[in-house]
Protein backbone atom coordinates (compact mmCIF):
# COMPACT_ATOMS: atom_id res chain seq x y z
CA UNK A 1 0.00 0.00 0.00
CA UNK A 2 2.44 2.44 0.94
CA UNK A 3 4.89 1.37 -2.26
CA UNK A 4 1.98 2.33 -4.02
CA UNK A 5 1.07 5.87 -2.40
CA UNK A 6 4.93 6.87 -2.55
CA UNK A 7 5.28 5.69 -6.12
CA UNK A 8 2.17 7.51 -6.80
CA UNK A 9 3.43 10.69 -5.24
CA UNK A 10 6.52 10.26 -7.49
CA UNK A 11 5.06 10.01 -10.77
CA UNK A 12 3.09 13.41 -9.80
CA UNK A 13 6.00 15.23 -8.02
CA UNK A 14 7.95 14.37 -11.73
CA UNK A 15 5.07 15.91 -13.61
CA UNK A 16 4.13 18.84 -11.32
CA UNK A 17 5.87 22.38 -11.52
CA UNK A 18 8.41 22.84 -8.60
CA UNK A 19 7.09 24.88 -6.13
CA UNK A 20 9.68 26.47 -4.77
CA UNK A 21 8.37 27.25 -0.42
CA UNK A 22 10.47 30.58 -0.27
CA UNK A 23 7.91 32.10 -3.08
CA UNK A 24 4.71 30.95 -1.44
CA UNK A 25 3.89 34.55 -1.40
CA UNK A 26 0.16 33.61 0.32
CA UNK A 27 2.08 32.16 3.48
CA UNK A 28 4.07 35.51 3.53
CA UNK A 29 1.29 37.22 3.41
CA UNK A 30 -0.86 35.72 6.21
CA UNK A 31 1.58 35.45 8.40
CA UNK A 32 2.61 38.94 8.02
CA UNK A 33 -0.89 39.89 8.52
CA UNK A 34 -1.35 37.63 11.62
CA UNK A 35 1.50 39.72 13.36
CA UNK A 36 0.17 42.84 12.57
CA UNK A 37 -3.37 42.17 13.77
CA UNK A 38 -2.03 41.20 16.82
CA UNK A 39 -0.33 44.05 17.32
CA UNK A 40 -3.40 45.96 16.09
CA UNK A 41 -5.60 44.72 18.23
CA UNK A 42 -3.28 44.60 21.71
CA UNK A 43 -1.79 47.73 21.30
CA UNK A 44 1.61 45.81 22.22
CA UNK A 45 4.64 46.92 20.27
CA UNK A 46 7.14 44.33 19.74
CA UNK A 47 9.31 46.46 21.96
CA UNK A 48 7.45 46.12 25.07
CA UNK A 49 6.92 42.12 24.07
CA UNK A 50 10.19 41.61 24.61
CA UNK A 51 10.86 43.37 27.65
CA UNK A 52 7.36 41.28 28.93
CA UNK A 53 9.27 38.01 27.43
CA UNK A 54 12.69 39.48 29.25
CA UNK A 55 10.77 40.22 32.71
CA UNK A 56 8.91 37.01 32.71
CA UNK A 57 12.11 35.32 32.01
CA UNK A 58 13.56 36.59 35.44
CA UNK A 59 10.70 35.57 37.32
CA UNK A 60 10.56 32.38 36.53
CA UNK A 61 14.34 31.40 36.75
CA UNK A 62 13.80 31.98 40.83
CA UNK A 63 11.82 28.70 40.59
CA UNK A 64 12.84 26.57 37.51
CA UNK A 65 16.08 26.49 35.35
CA UNK A 66 14.86 26.91 32.02
CA UNK A 67 15.65 26.95 28.22
CA UNK A 68 15.88 30.85 28.12
CA UNK A 69 16.37 30.56 24.20
CA UNK A 70 13.84 28.44 23.37
CA UNK A 71 11.05 30.41 25.83
CA UNK A 72 8.37 31.43 23.01
CA UNK A 73 5.81 34.43 23.65
CA UNK A 74 2.78 34.25 20.90
CA UNK A 75 -0.40 35.32 20.75
CA UNK A 76 -2.80 33.16 19.18
CA UNK A 77 -5.96 33.63 18.38
CA UNK A 78 -9.20 31.39 19.32
CA UNK A 79 -12.57 32.42 18.01
CA UNK A 80 -12.90 36.06 18.47
CA UNK A 81 -10.85 35.73 21.63
CA UNK A 82 -6.59 36.37 21.43
CA UNK A 83 -4.89 34.56 24.57
CA UNK A 84 -1.16 34.73 25.61
CA UNK A 85 0.32 31.39 24.95
CA UNK A 86 3.91 31.12 26.33
CA UNK A 87 5.99 27.79 25.85
CA UNK A 88 8.61 27.30 28.62
CA UNK A 89 10.83 24.67 27.67
CA UNK A 90 12.06 23.29 31.79
CA UNK A 91 15.89 21.84 32.29
CA UNK A 92 14.56 21.09 35.73
CA UNK A 93 12.69 21.96 38.73
CA UNK A 94 15.24 24.13 41.55
CA UNK A 95 15.26 22.26 44.65
CA UNK A 96 13.80 24.16 48.08
CA UNK A 97 17.28 25.65 48.88
CA UNK A 98 18.07 27.02 45.48
CA UNK A 99 14.42 28.36 45.11
CA UNK A 100 15.35 30.03 48.91
CA UNK A 101 18.60 31.38 47.73
CA UNK A 102 17.03 33.07 44.39
CA UNK A 103 14.08 34.89 46.68
CA UNK A 104 16.52 35.86 48.86
CA UNK A 105 18.74 37.19 46.06
CA UNK A 106 15.95 38.95 44.75
CA UNK A 107 14.48 40.50 47.96
CA UNK A 108 18.68 41.78 48.35
CA UNK A 109 18.62 43.33 44.76
CA UNK A 110 14.66 44.89 45.54
CA UNK A 111 16.58 46.10 48.50
CA UNK A 112 19.10 47.96 47.00
CA UNK A 113 17.52 49.17 44.29
CA UNK A 114 15.04 50.91 46.70
CA UNK A 115 17.89 52.46 48.44
CA UNK A 116 19.30 53.55 44.78
CA UNK A 117 15.95 55.21 44.37
CA UNK A 118 16.32 56.83 47.39
CA UNK A 119 19.81 58.21 46.28
CA UNK A 120 18.23 58.78 43.19
CA UNK A 121 15.90 61.52 44.86
CA UNK A 122 19.09 63.22 46.32
CA UNK A 123 20.93 63.15 43.15
CA UNK A 124 17.91 64.77 41.58
CA UNK A 125 18.12 67.13 43.59
CA UNK A 126 22.06 67.77 43.25
CA UNK A 127 22.52 67.09 39.60
CA UNK A 128 19.26 66.18 37.03
CA UNK A 129 21.45 65.26 34.51
CA UNK A 130 23.82 62.43 35.31
CA UNK A 131 21.00 60.63 36.45
CA UNK A 132 19.09 60.48 33.30
CA UNK A 133 21.87 59.08 32.09
CA UNK A 134 22.14 56.24 34.38
CA UNK A 135 18.08 55.33 33.66
CA UNK A 136 18.72 55.25 30.19
CA UNK A 137 21.82 52.88 30.73
CA UNK A 138 19.97 50.72 32.46
CA UNK A 139 16.57 50.36 30.22
CA UNK A 140 18.75 49.42 27.18
CA UNK A 141 20.73 46.88 29.30
CA UNK A 142 17.64 45.11 30.30
CA UNK A 143 16.33 44.86 26.54
CA UNK A 144 19.43 43.57 25.33
CA UNK A 145 20.10 41.10 28.81
CA UNK A 146 16.44 39.62 27.99
CA UNK A 147 17.31 39.27 24.45
CA UNK A 148 20.58 37.61 24.35
CA UNK A 149 22.51 35.87 27.31
CA UNK A 150 25.85 36.22 25.59
CA UNK A 151 25.18 39.96 26.03
CA UNK A 152 24.60 40.12 29.31
CA UNK A 153 27.81 38.98 29.64
CA UNK A 154 29.41 41.44 28.53
CA UNK A 155 27.10 44.31 29.71
CA UNK A 156 27.67 43.08 33.09
CA UNK A 157 31.44 44.15 33.03
CA UNK A 158 30.91 47.47 31.69
CA UNK A 159 28.46 47.57 34.38
CA UNK A 160 30.13 46.72 37.55
CA UNK A 161 32.13 49.92 37.72
CA UNK A 162 28.61 51.47 36.95
CA UNK A 163 26.32 52.74 39.75
CA UNK A 164 23.36 50.28 38.54
CA UNK A 165 24.11 46.64 39.53
CA UNK A 166 20.17 46.04 39.27
CA UNK A 167 19.73 44.77 36.26
CA UNK A 168 23.08 42.88 35.78
CA UNK A 169 22.39 41.05 39.09
CA UNK A 170 19.28 40.30 37.90
CA UNK A 171 20.16 38.42 35.01
CA UNK A 172 22.70 36.81 36.45
CA UNK A 173 20.37 35.25 38.94
CA UNK A 174 18.46 33.90 35.53
CA UNK A 175 21.75 33.02 34.26
CA UNK A 176 24.65 30.20 35.14
CA UNK A 177 23.82 30.62 38.93
CA UNK A 178 26.53 29.00 40.76
CA UNK A 179 29.22 30.69 38.70
CA UNK A 180 27.70 34.00 39.32
CA UNK A 181 27.72 33.58 42.49
CA UNK A 182 30.76 35.01 43.80
CA UNK A 183 30.78 38.20 40.84
CA UNK A 184 27.64 39.60 42.08
CA UNK A 185 28.13 39.72 45.68
CA UNK A 186 31.35 41.38 44.69
CA UNK A 187 28.91 43.60 42.47
CA UNK A 188 27.08 43.97 45.53
CA UNK A 189 29.51 45.14 47.65
CA UNK A 190 30.87 47.80 44.94
CA UNK A 191 27.88 49.06 44.66
CA UNK A 192 27.40 49.58 48.18
CA UNK A 193 30.63 50.56 48.82
CA UNK A 194 30.18 53.34 46.05
CA UNK A 195 26.95 54.38 47.60
CA UNK B 1 -43.67 46.96 9.35
CA UNK B 2 -40.28 47.24 10.56
CA UNK B 3 -37.19 46.82 8.41
CA UNK B 4 -34.11 45.66 9.18
CA UNK B 5 -30.92 48.53 8.75
CA UNK B 6 -28.10 47.04 7.67
CA UNK B 7 -25.26 49.36 7.18
CA UNK B 8 -22.07 48.02 4.10
CA UNK B 9 -18.97 49.39 5.57
CA UNK B 10 -15.29 48.24 4.72
CA UNK B 11 -12.37 50.93 6.36
CA UNK B 12 -10.85 50.63 3.35
CA UNK B 13 -11.66 52.20 0.13
CA UNK B 14 -12.32 50.82 -3.29
CA UNK B 15 -12.76 47.25 -2.22
CA UNK B 16 -16.56 47.20 -3.44
CA UNK B 17 -18.64 48.98 -0.91
CA UNK B 18 -21.00 50.63 -3.26
CA UNK B 19 -21.28 47.93 -5.79
CA UNK B 20 -22.02 45.61 -2.93
CA UNK B 21 -24.64 48.18 -2.08
CA UNK B 22 -26.09 48.27 -5.49
CA UNK B 23 -26.33 44.70 -6.16
CA UNK B 24 -27.43 43.99 -2.34
CA UNK B 25 -30.39 46.29 -2.94
CA UNK B 26 -31.10 44.84 -5.97
CA UNK B 27 -30.93 41.60 -5.41
CA UNK B 28 -33.46 42.50 -2.49
CA UNK B 29 -35.84 44.04 -3.88
CA UNK B 30 -35.86 41.66 -7.24
CA UNK B 31 -36.88 39.18 -4.14
CA UNK B 32 -39.65 41.03 -3.68
CA UNK B 33 -38.67 43.11 -0.59
CA UNK B 34 -39.12 46.82 -0.54
CA UNK B 35 -35.54 48.06 -0.31
CA UNK B 36 -34.20 51.99 0.56
CA UNK B 37 -30.49 52.52 -0.33
CA UNK B 38 -28.98 55.46 1.45
CA UNK B 39 -25.66 57.25 0.26
CA UNK B 40 -23.86 58.78 3.42
CA UNK B 41 -20.69 58.87 1.34
CA UNK B 42 -21.60 63.22 0.89
CA UNK B 43 -18.98 64.77 -0.93
CA UNK B 44 -18.11 61.79 -2.71
CA UNK B 45 -21.36 60.11 -3.90
CA UNK B 46 -21.24 57.08 -6.64
CA UNK B 47 -24.53 54.84 -5.47
CA UNK B 48 -26.57 56.71 -8.03
CA UNK B 49 -24.11 56.13 -11.00
CA UNK B 50 -24.38 52.27 -10.30
CA UNK B 51 -28.39 51.99 -10.10
CA UNK B 52 -28.01 54.24 -13.27
CA UNK B 53 -30.31 56.71 -11.15
CA UNK B 54 -27.52 59.91 -11.46
CA UNK B 55 -30.46 62.07 -13.84
CA UNK B 56 -33.36 61.73 -11.66
CA UNK B 57 -32.16 63.02 -8.63
CA UNK B 58 -33.58 66.27 -7.01
CA UNK B 59 -33.61 66.14 -3.56
CA UNK B 60 -30.57 64.85 -1.32
CA UNK B 61 -29.89 63.46 2.41
CA UNK B 62 -29.11 66.89 3.22
CA UNK B 63 -31.60 68.43 2.28
CA UNK B 64 -34.10 66.03 3.95
CA UNK B 65 -32.16 66.72 6.90
CA UNK B 66 -32.54 70.73 6.25
CA UNK B 67 -35.71 70.46 5.79
CA UNK B 68 -36.27 71.70 2.10
CA UNK B 69 -38.08 69.08 1.75
CA UNK B 70 -40.08 65.77 2.69
CA UNK B 71 -37.93 62.16 3.22
CA UNK B 72 -40.50 61.04 0.81
CA UNK B 73 -39.86 63.59 -1.94
CA UNK B 74 -35.89 62.66 -1.61
CA UNK B 75 -36.43 59.06 -2.41
CA UNK B 76 -35.94 58.11 -6.28
CA UNK B 77 -37.62 55.10 -7.19
CA UNK B 78 -36.06 52.90 -9.72
CA UNK B 79 -37.90 52.63 -12.50
CA UNK B 80 -36.68 49.10 -13.77
CA UNK B 81 -37.15 48.10 -10.51
CA UNK B 82 -39.84 49.58 -8.51
CA UNK B 83 -39.19 48.29 -4.88
CA UNK B 84 -36.12 49.37 -4.68
CA UNK B 85 -35.53 53.69 -3.79
CA UNK B 86 -32.70 55.59 -3.29
CA UNK B 87 -31.83 58.28 -0.86
CA UNK B 88 -28.54 60.20 -2.36
CA UNK B 89 -25.59 61.45 -0.84
CA UNK B 90 -25.13 65.59 -1.80
CA UNK B 91 -22.25 65.93 -3.89
CA UNK B 92 -21.55 69.72 -2.70
CA UNK B 93 -21.22 69.14 0.90
CA UNK B 94 -18.92 67.10 3.73
CA UNK B 95 -19.62 64.48 6.53
CA UNK B 96 -20.42 67.11 8.94
CA UNK B 97 -23.64 68.02 7.08
CA UNK B 98 -25.60 65.30 8.77
CA UNK B 99 -25.14 64.10 12.23
CA UNK B 100 -25.98 60.48 14.02
CA UNK B 101 -28.84 62.02 15.51
CA UNK B 102 -30.63 62.67 12.25
CA UNK B 103 -29.23 59.52 10.27
CA UNK B 104 -30.65 57.63 13.13
CA UNK B 105 -34.21 59.31 12.74
CA UNK B 106 -34.09 58.55 9.48
CA UNK B 107 -33.57 55.00 9.20
CA UNK B 108 -35.94 54.82 11.80
CA UNK B 109 -38.70 56.50 9.25
CA UNK B 110 -37.92 54.02 6.90
CA UNK B 111 -38.06 50.92 8.99
CA UNK B 112 -41.52 51.70 9.42
CA UNK B 113 -42.57 50.84 5.56
CA UNK B 114 -39.35 49.26 4.11
CA UNK B 115 -38.12 45.66 4.45
CA UNK B 116 -34.56 46.49 4.11
CA UNK B 117 -32.68 50.00 4.46
CA UNK B 118 -29.10 49.08 3.05
CA UNK B 119 -26.53 51.84 4.19
CA UNK B 120 -23.74 52.32 1.90
CA UNK B 121 -21.25 53.40 4.34
CA UNK B 122 -18.08 56.15 3.34
CA UNK B 123 -14.51 54.94 3.50
CA UNK B 124 -12.49 55.61 6.69
CA UNK B 125 -13.85 55.74 10.20
CA UNK B 126 -14.16 59.26 11.00
CA UNK B 127 -17.57 61.28 11.33
CA UNK B 128 -18.46 59.37 7.61
CA UNK B 129 -18.54 56.19 9.19
CA UNK B 130 -20.13 57.25 12.59
CA UNK B 131 -22.92 58.91 10.70
CA UNK B 132 -23.29 55.79 9.05
CA UNK B 133 -23.37 52.97 11.15
CA UNK B 134 -25.37 55.30 13.54
CA UNK B 135 -28.89 53.90 12.82
CA UNK B 136 -27.97 50.33 11.83
CA UNK B 137 -28.32 47.10 14.01
CA UNK B 138 -26.72 45.04 11.55
CA UNK B 139 -23.69 45.35 9.05
CA UNK B 140 -21.59 44.06 6.63
CA UNK B 141 -18.38 43.95 5.98
CA UNK B 142 -16.54 44.05 2.60
CA UNK B 143 -13.37 43.03 2.52
CA UNK B 144 -10.65 41.76 -0.75
CA UNK B 145 -7.84 39.25 -0.24
CA UNK B 146 -5.09 41.94 0.31
CA UNK B 147 -2.98 43.06 3.17
CA UNK B 148 -4.27 46.78 3.70
CA UNK B 149 -8.11 45.34 3.08
CA UNK B 150 -7.87 42.58 5.74
CA UNK B 151 -6.57 44.94 8.22
CA UNK B 152 -8.75 47.89 7.81
CA UNK B 153 -11.56 45.37 8.09
CA UNK B 154 -10.31 44.55 10.86
CA UNK B 155 -10.19 47.65 12.68
CA UNK B 156 -13.37 48.15 11.46
CA UNK B 157 -15.19 44.42 13.14
CA UNK B 158 -13.53 45.99 16.58
CA UNK B 159 -15.05 48.87 16.39
CA UNK B 160 -18.38 47.26 15.28
CA UNK B 161 -18.15 44.83 17.72
CA UNK B 162 -18.04 47.28 20.79
CA UNK B 163 -20.71 49.04 19.70
CA UNK B 164 -24.12 47.78 21.47
CA UNK B 165 -26.64 48.86 18.79
CA UNK B 166 -25.00 46.45 16.36
CA UNK B 167 -26.30 42.97 16.91
CA UNK B 168 -24.22 41.16 13.76
CA UNK B 169 -21.85 41.55 11.33
CA UNK B 170 -20.74 39.51 8.93
CA UNK B 171 -17.88 39.23 6.36
CA UNK B 172 -18.29 39.51 2.28
CA UNK B 173 -14.53 38.92 0.61
CA UNK B 174 -14.57 40.76 -2.71
CA UNK B 175 -12.48 40.27 -6.23
CA UNK B 176 -11.42 36.73 -5.02
CA UNK B 177 -9.52 35.68 -7.46
CA UNK B 178 -8.87 31.52 -7.73
CA UNK B 179 -6.30 31.24 -10.06
CA UNK B 180 -4.17 33.60 -7.74
CA UNK B 181 -5.15 31.49 -5.06
CA UNK B 182 -4.52 28.08 -6.78
CA UNK B 183 -0.54 29.29 -7.39
CA UNK B 184 -0.68 30.41 -3.83
CA UNK B 185 0.03 33.83 -4.46
CA UNK B 186 -3.32 34.86 -2.91
CA UNK B 187 -4.82 34.27 0.31
CA UNK B 188 -7.50 31.64 0.47
CA UNK B 189 -10.51 32.60 1.91
CA UNK B 190 -10.13 29.95 4.95
CA UNK B 191 -7.30 32.17 5.59
CA UNK B 192 -8.82 35.68 5.74
CA UNK B 193 -11.65 34.39 7.66
CA UNK B 194 -9.00 32.59 10.31
CA UNK B 195 -7.06 35.97 10.34
CA UNK B 196 -10.33 38.34 10.79
CA UNK B 197 -12.17 35.48 12.75
CA UNK B 198 -15.71 37.17 11.38
CA UNK B 199 -18.08 34.97 10.17
CA UNK B 200 -19.08 34.88 5.68
CA UNK B 201 -21.72 36.25 4.49
CA UNK B 202 -20.57 36.09 0.97
CA UNK B 203 -17.77 34.88 -1.50
CA UNK B 204 -17.47 37.16 -4.56
CA UNK B 205 -15.09 35.95 -7.63
CA UNK B 206 -13.16 38.84 -9.38
CA UNK B 207 -15.38 39.73 -12.58
CA UNK B 208 -14.39 42.41 -15.49
CA UNK B 209 -18.34 42.54 -16.40
CA UNK B 210 -18.52 44.52 -13.06
CA UNK B 211 -17.09 47.00 -14.83
CA UNK B 212 -19.23 46.81 -18.11
CA UNK B 213 -22.26 47.17 -15.34
CA UNK B 214 -21.17 50.32 -13.82
CA UNK B 215 -20.52 51.68 -16.72
CA UNK B 216 -24.38 50.71 -17.90
CA UNK B 217 -25.26 51.85 -14.67
CA UNK B 218 -26.78 48.22 -14.45
CA UNK B 219 -26.56 45.85 -11.52
CA UNK B 220 -24.47 43.20 -12.27
CA UNK B 221 -27.41 41.07 -10.14
CA UNK B 222 -29.70 41.76 -13.45
CA UNK B 223 -27.42 39.54 -15.48
CA UNK B 224 -28.15 35.89 -15.39
CA UNK B 225 -25.03 34.61 -16.61
CA UNK B 226 -22.47 36.04 -14.44
CA UNK B 227 -20.60 34.32 -11.85
CA UNK B 228 -20.24 37.73 -10.11
CA UNK B 229 -23.99 38.74 -10.31
CA UNK B 230 -25.01 34.80 -8.70
CA UNK B 231 -22.81 35.73 -5.66
CA UNK B 232 -24.55 38.98 -4.73
CA UNK B 233 -28.12 36.57 -5.24
CA UNK B 234 -26.95 34.25 -3.15
CA UNK B 235 -25.90 37.24 -0.34
CA UNK B 236 -29.33 38.25 -0.65
CA UNK B 237 -31.09 35.23 -0.14
CA UNK B 238 -28.54 34.36 2.93
CA UNK B 239 -29.77 37.71 4.56
CA UNK B 240 -33.41 36.55 4.06
CA UNK B 241 -32.51 33.70 5.84
CA UNK B 242 -32.23 30.84 3.68
CA UNK B 243 -29.17 28.93 3.71
CA UNK B 244 -27.26 28.78 0.54
CA UNK B 245 -23.86 27.15 -0.14
CA UNK B 246 -21.09 29.17 -0.92
CA UNK B 247 -20.14 29.16 -4.59
CA UNK B 248 -17.22 26.44 -5.64
CA UNK B 249 -15.01 29.15 -7.55
CA UNK B 250 -12.43 26.67 -7.61
CA UNK B 251 -10.56 26.90 -11.37
CA UNK B 252 -11.24 23.90 -13.89
CA UNK B 253 -8.15 21.64 -13.35
CA UNK B 254 -6.81 20.09 -16.52
CA UNK B 255 -6.29 16.61 -17.45
CA UNK B 256 -3.87 15.49 -15.29
CA UNK B 257 -5.34 17.81 -12.22
CA UNK B 258 -8.34 15.50 -12.30
CA UNK B 259 -6.92 12.56 -12.86
CA UNK B 260 -5.14 13.52 -9.46
CA UNK B 261 -8.05 14.23 -7.84
CA UNK B 262 -9.56 10.87 -8.88
CA UNK B 263 -6.81 9.01 -7.37
CA UNK B 264 -6.68 10.99 -4.59
CA UNK B 265 -10.33 10.07 -3.78
CA UNK B 266 -9.88 6.42 -4.43
CA UNK B 267 -6.99 6.36 -1.99
CA UNK B 268 -8.91 8.26 0.65
CA UNK B 269 -11.64 5.26 0.07
CA UNK B 270 -9.26 2.64 0.28
CA UNK B 271 -7.33 3.90 3.20
CA UNK B 272 -11.06 4.25 5.04
CA UNK B 273 -11.60 0.50 4.54
CA UNK B 274 -8.56 -0.60 5.64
Amino acid sequence: MSFFTDFYNKVFSFFKPQENPESNVKDVARSRLKLVLMQDRTNLTPKILEQMRGELIDLLSKYVELDKDLLELNFEQEGDQVALMLSIPVIRAKDEKEIEEALKKDALIKGIQLAEDEEDIEEIEESAETNNNDNENSSEETIDNSANTELCNETEESVETENNSESSADNDTSNEEHENNNEKEENQEQNTSSN
Amino acid sequence: MSGRVIVITSGKGGVGKTTTSANIGTALAKAGNKVVLIDTDIGLRNLDLLLGLENRIVYTIVDVVEERCKLKQALVKDKKNPNLSLLAAAQTRDKSAVTEEQLKDICETLKKDNDFILVDCPAGIEQGFQNAIAGASEAIVVTTPEMSAIRDADRIIGLLAAREEIVTYKLLLNRVRPNLIATNDMMSVEDVVELLACELIGIIPEDTGIISSTNKGDPIVNDDKSLAGQAYRNVAKRIMGEEVEFLNLEEDKNILGKIKDFFEKKIKEIKAKI
